[in-house]
């Protein structure tokens, strides 16, 4: 049957009207894909929350490591009291914070000739945040500085003020409720601490509990 | 009578040999282990609070127009005191040789021919062989230009890589058998001082920032010496006087040949680097293992 030119124009309609279609289609699905691509952008910034529910305000966390220490290759230096205060809250959707107190106590070293005189946090508060790095939540504190006397008259860092500084990345699990720092965690977040020029380890199992308005809450990062 | 003046004499004498064998055993360390390279430091002084070795194994000095590699090491050793507004006083090393007297070929030699990097072998081969052999190649030697206790240490700016680590006024030796024995750039009275750092320079032009390190650290024996590999020490802010001395009897020639060749060496045209290996110790710790070796 030979098509009539009315009819043809009608198909022609259809055709534009399918293409439309099409387009529409396409350009929904990209939408889709870049909403997709935004929640996930979105949850790489996790929220803190008590029992499931965001956090709204402030919220004060204490706690002592369970171990850290810091180490320079050949001197390893332990602090047995490891307390520290850092106050949460979450700005558009992501968790911050800020660590407000970090008393150190109990110091020791793994040399015989090298004792802690005095050791002490400086220049705090220091800033910290949430960010998700491959399916893993991290806290981020920037703006470390701890500084270090040692003492001991053999000791070749007798009266040299030793400074770590720099910024480091913890691991937080939402089922221990701890925050851990090692070599792994520090290089997974791109952070480094360094002290006399050189980079250091630092280790550290943080456990993380509310202390003013969330007491006894679990407290997780999502 | 003249029998007891003889066994005076013959006592007193006996007994300066014995002091003299005394003060070379006690001059003598015997140091063991690691502490063994820290054997010219002065550490028997009680001022001494810090032994310190440094070998700058690489590195270039540039002087006006004229770069010269670190080919063979140069060393620095002795002992640094207590530090008085963040820089410590240096002493000398035990035998004197606080900074090693280490001639470094100076590319070109006399003339400042500078082969192509693209040159056949064979061409750079001959420039050098005419240019760089005994008779007219050109080394230049660092020296002090003052006692070791004008060098000062800053540790805490060495490790904070900020501010001025060690300063060092030191002298260029220029040798080649033109030029005669005192060919130098720079001088007791008027020395070249190096405010080396670990961290960032600020040049006045044409030079530009560089930036040291504080090089990648280790302590050995319980934390009694630190090692410290790859520190970098910059400095390209210094100036230098103009070379004098050079070429003996001929120098109202030979010195201003000198002098155009090297061009403006005033700040911002010169450039020091050095790329070192520090031992450091506490002065304590070397002595006791002194002790504990006699």
């Amino acid at each position: 049957m030979k098509k009539t030119r009315k009819a043809r124009t009608a198909q022609g309609d259809e055709k534009t009207m399918r293409t439309k279609a099409t387009a529409l289609g396409a350009a929904l699905a990209a939408l889709a894909v870049l909403c997709a691509v935004f929640a996930t952008s979105a949850s790489a910034a996790p929220a803190w929350k008590f029992n499931g529910t965001s956090l709204e305000g402030t919220e004060t966390i204490v706690g002592a490591a369970s171990e850290s220490s810091m180490t320079i290759p050949g001197l390893t230096t332990k602090c047995e009291n490891f307390l520290y205060k850092l106050t949460i809250k979450n700005e558009a959707g992501t968790g911050k914070g800020e660590v407000t107190e970090l008393p150190l106590f109990n110091c020791t070293t793994n040399s015989s000739a090298c004792f802690v005189e005095t050791i002490g946090a400086e220049k705090l508060p220091w800033a910290s945040k949430l960010t998700t790095i491959s399916s893993s939540n991290y806290i981020i504190i920037e703006g470390v500085k701890v500084g270090i006397y040692y003492e001991g008259e053999e000791c070749v860092l007798g009266e040299t003020l030793v400074t770590v500084s720099g910024s480091a990345g913890g691991l937080l699990d939402n089922t221990t409720e701890t925050a851990t720092f090692n070599s792994t965690t520090l290089s997974t977040t791109g952070t480094e601490l360094k002290a006399l020029a050189s980079k250091i380890a630092w280790t550290g199992v943080f456990p993380t509990e509310a202390f003013q308005w969330h007491r006894e809450q679990a407290l997780t990062a999502s | 009578m003249q029998k007891h003046r003889t066994r005076v004499v013959c006592t007193a004498l006996l007994a300066v040999a014995l002091t003299s064998l005394g003060l070379a055993g006690g001059a003598q360390a015997k140091l063991v282990g690691n502490y063994t390279k820290f054997v010219q430091c002065p550490f028997s002084n009680l001022e001494v609070k810090k032994c310190i070795i440094s070998t700058t194994e690489s590195g270039e000095v540039i002087l006006g127009k004229k770069t010269v590699p670190i080919e063979k090491q140069v060393v620095l050793q002795g002992g640094y005191g207590k530090a008085v507004s963040g820089f410590a006083p240096f002493f000398a090393a035990a035998n004197g040789i606080t900074l090693s007297k280490a001639p470094q070929n100076v590319p070109g030699g006399l003339l400042g021919i500078v082969p192509d990097a693209s040159s056949p072998f064979l061409v750079k081969a001959l420039i050098k062989f005419f240019l760089e052999n005994s008779l007219t190649g050109v080394s230049s030697t660092l020296e002090l230009a003052k006692p070791a206790t004008e060098i000062v240490v800053s540790e805490n700016n060495l490790a904070a890589e900020e501010g001025v680590a060690l300063k060092m006024p030191v002298k260029v030796r220029l040798e080649n058998p033109f030029l005669g024995k005192n060919c130098y750039v720079g001088s007791s009275t008027s020395p070249i001082i190096w405010n080396l750092t670990s961290g960032t320079t600020s040049p006045p032009a044409p030079n530009k920032a560089i930036t040291g390190s504080g090089g990648e650290l280790e302590f050995l024996e319980e934390g009694r010496i630190l090692e410290s590999k790859n520190a970098k020490l910059v400095d390209n802010a210094w100036s230098a006087p103009k070379a004098s001395g050079c070429g003996g009897i001929l120098s109202f020639l030979v010195t201003p040949i000198i002098n155009s060749q090297l061009g403006t060496t005033s700040a911002g045209y010169n450039t020091a680097i050095l790329n070192n290996k520090v031992f450091l110790a506490s002065a304590a710790a070397v002595r006791k293992n002194n002790e504990e070796n006699p």
